[in-house]
Parts: C-alpha cells; sequence; structure tokens
C-alpha cells in the first residue's frame, strides 16, 4: 500500500469536487475511473483518489465533531481513521451503481458516531510548537471565528438529525446536490427541498436567539 | 427555494455571499473555521 502524504485543508478550496463541476475540479466521470483502478490496486490512483477525498472528509468530521480545546485534533484523527478504513475496504469495494463518495461518507458518519459516543474526546492533546512565524488570523479574529463558529454548531445541533446531515454535506463538505441526494439517499431535487427547510429553521432559531 | 440553492450553492464551492441571512452568516462563520488550514498528515497503511 502506498505512503499517502496529504496537504491540507484549505488547500481543497480550489481543487476538490465529486461533481461535474467546471472551475478546476474534478469531473464526476474521472473519480468513478479513478475509483475503478484504485479497487485494482493502482498505487497511484490510490493515492489520487484519498488525496481528493481527504479534505471533504476532514470538514465534515471537524463540522460534527468540533473542537477539544480550540483544536481540531479530534476530529482530524477521527477523518484520518476514516480514509485508513477507506483504504482497508478498497479492495473490498464492488460500484453497485451508487457514486463512491456514498460510500465514503457512510464510513465518516460511523466513525464520527463513534466518536461521539467515546470519551476520546477529553483527550487533551499538547498543541505543537510552530516552527516558524505564525501566518494565520491574529487571537482577537481567531477567537470572533471561533465563537461565531461554535453558535453555529450548537444551533445545528438542535437540527433533526436529517437537517444537520443535510448541511453538513452540502455545505460544509462542499458536496453538490446529486452527491448529497446520493450519500443520503434522496433526490437532487428533494435535497434542495430539504436545504430550503433546514435553513428555514436554521434562520428561525438565529432570529430568536438574537431577540431573547 | 431557488434563491436558497444559490447561496447554498454559493457556500458549498467556497465562493464569497453578500447576505444579511443569519443562517447562511453562521454557516459561513463555519465553513471559515473548518477551513482553516491543519497540519501535514501521513497515512501510511501496512500491507
Amino acid at each position: 500500500m502506498p505512503n499517502v502524504t496529504e496537504g491540507c485543508v484549505a488547500d481543497a478550496k480550489n481543487g476538490v469536487r465529486l461533481a461535474t463541476r467546471s472551475e478546476g475540479g474534478v469531473h464526476r466521470d474521472d473519480l468513478k475511473d479513478l475509483t475503478s483502478l484504485a479497487v485494482q490496486g493502482d498505487r497511484t490512483a490510490i493515492e489520487s483518489l484519498i488525496a481528493q477525498l481527504r479534505p471533504m472528509v476532514v470538514r465534515y468530521c471537524r463540522g460534527r465533531l468540533g473542537r477539544v480545546s480550540g483544536q481540531y485534533h479530534i476530529a482530524d484523527d477521527v477523518a484520518q481513521e476514516v480514509c485508513i478504513a477507506v483504504l482497508s475496504a478498497l479492495p473490498r469495494y464492488r460500484d453497485m451503481g451508487r457514486p463512491f463518495a456514498s460510500f465514503v461518507f457512510g464510513i465518516a458518519s460511523h466513525k464520527v458516531a463513534d466518536a461521539l459516543r467515546s470519551s476520546v474526546r477529553s483527550a487533551v492533546p499538547t498543541q505543537d510548537l510552530p516552527d516558524g512565524p505564525d501566518e494565520g488570523p491574529g487571537p482577537e479574529e481567531t477567537v470572533v471565528r471561533y465563537i461565531e463558529a461554535e453558535h453555529a454548531r450548537r444551533l445545528l445541533s438542535r437540527l433533526p438529525d436529517n437537517q444537520r446531515e443535510l448541511l453538513m454535506l452540502r455545505v460544509v463538505s462542499g458536496l453538490s446536490a446529486e452527491e448529497t441526494g446520493n450519500v443520503l439517499g434522496m433526490s437532487p431535487g428533494a435535497v434542495r427541498v430539504a436545504q430550503h427547510r433546514a435553513l428555514a429553521r436554521l434562520r428561525a432559531m438565529a432570529e430568536l436567539e438574537s431577540i431573547a | 427555494m431557488a434563491e436558497t440553492d444559490t447561496l447554498v450553492e454559493a457556500l458549498s464551492r467556497r465562493m464569497p455571499v453578500s447576505t444579511s441571512d443569519a443562517a447562511v452568516t453562521l454557516l459561513a462563520a463555519l465553513i471559515d473555521d473548518v477551513d482553516q488550514r491543519c497540519s501535514s498528515v501521513s497515512i501510511t497503511p501496512s500491507g
């Protein structure tokens, strides 16, 4: 099996899409071909496949699990477990007509559920000391962003499970309506109806909190 | 519903959205947070 070294989540903004999208993305047929080659053990295909999937899996896990002690270590570890589970299951994967994303996010959903049930979240890893100057946002911006994100996560946690999962896949992971529908067993039209309702509910909760 | 889909699609594609919609603002904040750069990670499965 290959040694797969991944980049960062931010890199996914321009490059990772499972759907048929024009801007710098991966054509769905390309991914299908890549999956076929990966299942047959093609090392380059396996590396490419994981490189394309991992950023979305990380986003999903981060969105669902949130931070622990201000860090995403636990969510990133779970995302890593998902990728390893996908790698392990690849030789047994059979194309049954559903997109590979359904398979991946099915695994991700179970891993996240396991993590939520376990006490592993109480572990507090120590942050590594940076090798050079930190080019990230300053402390104030970091705190504001953290508070807003936690507010979003708290309201999302109050949505019905199906609506929360839909928004996590469609918005946070960055899947198209078609891909989200394939993962959740819904038509793209049903996804659009459901996302409209989920957003309306989220909006109502946010507005209610702002009044209170 | 079409307007919602346009906003959701923009968020999904990480395109800038200009709106006062509280739900969209919240989701944009969450996206901004989860998209933060993370450290490089190696996967070295055995086999």
